[in-house]
């Protein structure tokens, strides 16, 4: 039995705007998707802001329900069978609001005990052991509203296990913050993973599903676009070349020349400081780079330079190709 | 960490009841220190005792002034009504404000017994509204011609202690409806006011016109303070027994409704997310 199940899993968000003429707008966040997450796998979902992952982990966790399709986790379904689903998921999301500022890091674990039914014994046992595991032992009798974006982050994830369950989502747990704390965080998830668990988490960055993940499916606009292992979606653009392009003031419409350009199959675009970096994918000896700057034409050229593709070409690819 | 699992597959039903006590005591606890602000002394003396306090003042100078009815009838009416400082706007906070703190994702995502987690967190307000109402009697007592009978005290803590408990449910709905509407504040500023009017604090019912006599009789403290200034006047418990039973059983209908209606708002924010759920 699969941990995590998704079958034709859709979601649309209605919303209304107007006042007299009123009128509804229809959101299509999750467009009917399927995976399945075995037990024990760290399994990613990524994907671009605004891809539907958030959505996804709602349906999973009972917080919304799917507008068609079904989910299950550990064979429960998540609207038939919420309450087990409940007590089966631990869920941790990304940012800094949802614990109670004015209450210690402790009680915030404590009520939430409560709330899972925890027992008091096993509760004095398990609330310092996770503390000691995402690193907030000394700082636990602190009120939360005193701690900074990665403590507080570490509670949630403390916070998703206190019922010890065997499976986890986290929703973009890295999301703010410093690269030390994001690494100290993935290196408790890849810790929760190889404690047995099944972990389900959602990035919208590459490196992060990449270093984590045994699985990813990578979602853009609500869709799964591909699903394999790392390795796998990499050999997707394994016989490609990547032209990075330095431009100053591209306009649009160049942009659109060269992604229509003969032998072209994506450009990305890269904002940098003073300059737009051009990411330019195409099978390996189909285009010249000459041929491509002549797209450009009338457009400042700064560096020019090819290289092999990466994992990052390969999600740029999968996400703006589809 | 197995032993949860362990737990969870003897389950009893014992085990589940004494989980679902705790929500409702310890949880009820947790809630009141993590939502509700007016814990600190620099918040609770000017807003449980000082309003309080001024309130029954008033109303009893305005009475005197107006030559209509004695100090009792104005230090009654406003010492129970003044529990509404906690058993409205202090219920409303704790249940409302899950939006500030944006709690409520982590919160529905757990398996808690809804009534006992819903239910659990009226308790402490029901004991700090029965503080503050004692403290509008103390007033009155100190300060004003009020003068009951020592041994009309414990019925009328009784009474006391019943119509805080009618007024903390209401204060339930008012909660419900403020986590459901955005801002608990525009509900619960009308909601109190409207006690204040409809149910006989200062004005006794029958002066006032049929249709508000009608919602009056529906109110929570409406019955309650009737019974209060008779046991104040030194009528004992069972003769007011009527009035007893109906302010219990309006508590009862509020519990419901506010039961209900958290019940409601939940399933509605799951289909349509209204809730904005993180
Ligand atoms: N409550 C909501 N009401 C209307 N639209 C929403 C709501 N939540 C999300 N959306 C829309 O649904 C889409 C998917 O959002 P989301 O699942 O949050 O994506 P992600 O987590 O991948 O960034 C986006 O277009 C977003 O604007
Ligand atoms: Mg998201």
């Amino acid at each position: 039995m699969a941990a995590i199940e998704a079958e034709n899993l859709r979601r649309t968000y209605k919303q209304t705007s107007g006042f007299l003429r009123r009128r509804t707008k229809t959101i299509e966040a999750v467009r009917g998707i399927d995976f399945a997450v075995d037990e024990g796998e760290l399994f990613g979902l990524l994907g671009p802001n605004g891809a539907g992952k958030t959505t996804t982990i709602k349906m999973l966790v009972t917080l919304l329900i799917p507008t068609s399709g079904t989910a299950r986790v550990l064979g429960s379904d998540v609207v038939d069978d919420a309450r087990t689903v409940r007590r089966k998921i631990g869920y941790v999301f990304g940012g800094d609001r949802g614990a109670y500022e004015r209450l210690s890091g402790l009680d915030n674990l404590r009520y939430f005990s409560e709330l899972y039914g925890v027992p008091p014994k096993v509760q004095k046992q398990r609330i310092p052991e996770l503390l000691e595991l995402v690193g907030l032992t000394g700082r636990e009798r602190e009120r939360v509203e005193g701690y900074s974006r990665g403590m507080r982050q570490r509670l949630h994830i403390a916070r998703g296990l206190l019922h010890d369950p065997p499976v986890i989502v986290l929703d973009e747990p890295t999301i703010g913050l410093d690269p030390v704390g994001a690494r100290e965080l993935r290196h408790t998830i890849a810790e929760l993973a190889r404690a047995g668990k099944t972990v389900l988490l959602t990035t919208h960055y590459m490196y992060e599903a990449d270093a984590l993940c045994d699985r990813i499916a990578v979602i853009a606009k609500g869709e799964i676009v591909a699903t394999g292992t790392p390795a796998h979606l990499k050999s997707a653009v394994a016989d490609r070349t990547v032209i990075e392009i330095e431009a100053y003031g591209a306009p649009e419409d160049a942009i659109r020349r060269l992604r229509d350009a003969p032998g072209v199959t994506s450009v990305a675009v890269e904002d940098r400081e003073h300059a737009q970096l051009l990411l330019v994918q195409a099978p390996q000896g189909s285009v010249l780079t000459q041929q491509l700057l002549g797209h450009l034409d009338g457009v400042r050229v700064g560096r020019v330079t090819a290289r092999e593709p990466t994992l990052e070409d390969a999600y740029v690819s999968l996400v703006t190709e589809n | 960490m197995s032993v949860a699992v362990r737990n969870r597959m003897s389950y009893g039903r014992d085990q589940r009841l004494r989980q679902t006590l705790r929500i409702f005591f310890h949880g009820g606890y947790f809630s009141y220190r993590a939502l509700f602000n007016w814990q600190s002394p620099r918040f609770y003396v000017p807003t449980m005792l000082a309003g309080p306090a001024f309130q029954v003042l008033f109303f009893a100078y305005l009475g005197r002034y107006s030559h209509v009815r004695d100090d009792a009838f104005y230090v009654v009416g406003n010492a129970v009504q003044v529990s509404g400082m906690s058993g409205v706007f202090g219920v409303a906070i704790t249940v409302g404000g899950e939006r500030w703190t944006q709690t409520l994702a982590p919160l529905l995502a757990t398996p808690a017994n809804r009534m006992a987690l819903f239910l659990g967190r009226a308790l402490p307000h029901i004991v700090n509204g029965f503080i503050v109402s004692a403290f509008g009697f103390a007033i009155g007592r100190l300060l004003l011609d009020f003068h009951p009978g020592l041994g009309t005290i414990p019925e009328l803590a009784v009474v006391v202690l019943l119509s805080t408990t009618t007024c903390t449910a209401f204060g339930l709905v008012v909660g419900a409806l403020g986590l459901r509407w955005r801002d608990v504040f525009t509900i619960a500023n009308p909601a109190y006011f409207l006690m204040l009017l409809f149910c006989g604090v200062n004005i006794p019912l029958s002066a006032l016109p049929k249709w508000m006599q009608v919602v009056g009789s529906g109110m929570p403290l409406t019955h309650g303070i009737a019974a209060a200034r008779r046991v104040a006047h030194g009528a004992s418990l069972s003769s007011v027994d009527g009035l007893i039973g109906k302010e219990a059983l309006i508590g009862l209908c509020y519990f419901a409704a506010a039961y209900v209606l958290l019940r409601v708002f939940e399933a509605e924010g799951r289909r349509r997310a209204t809730l904005e759920l993180v």
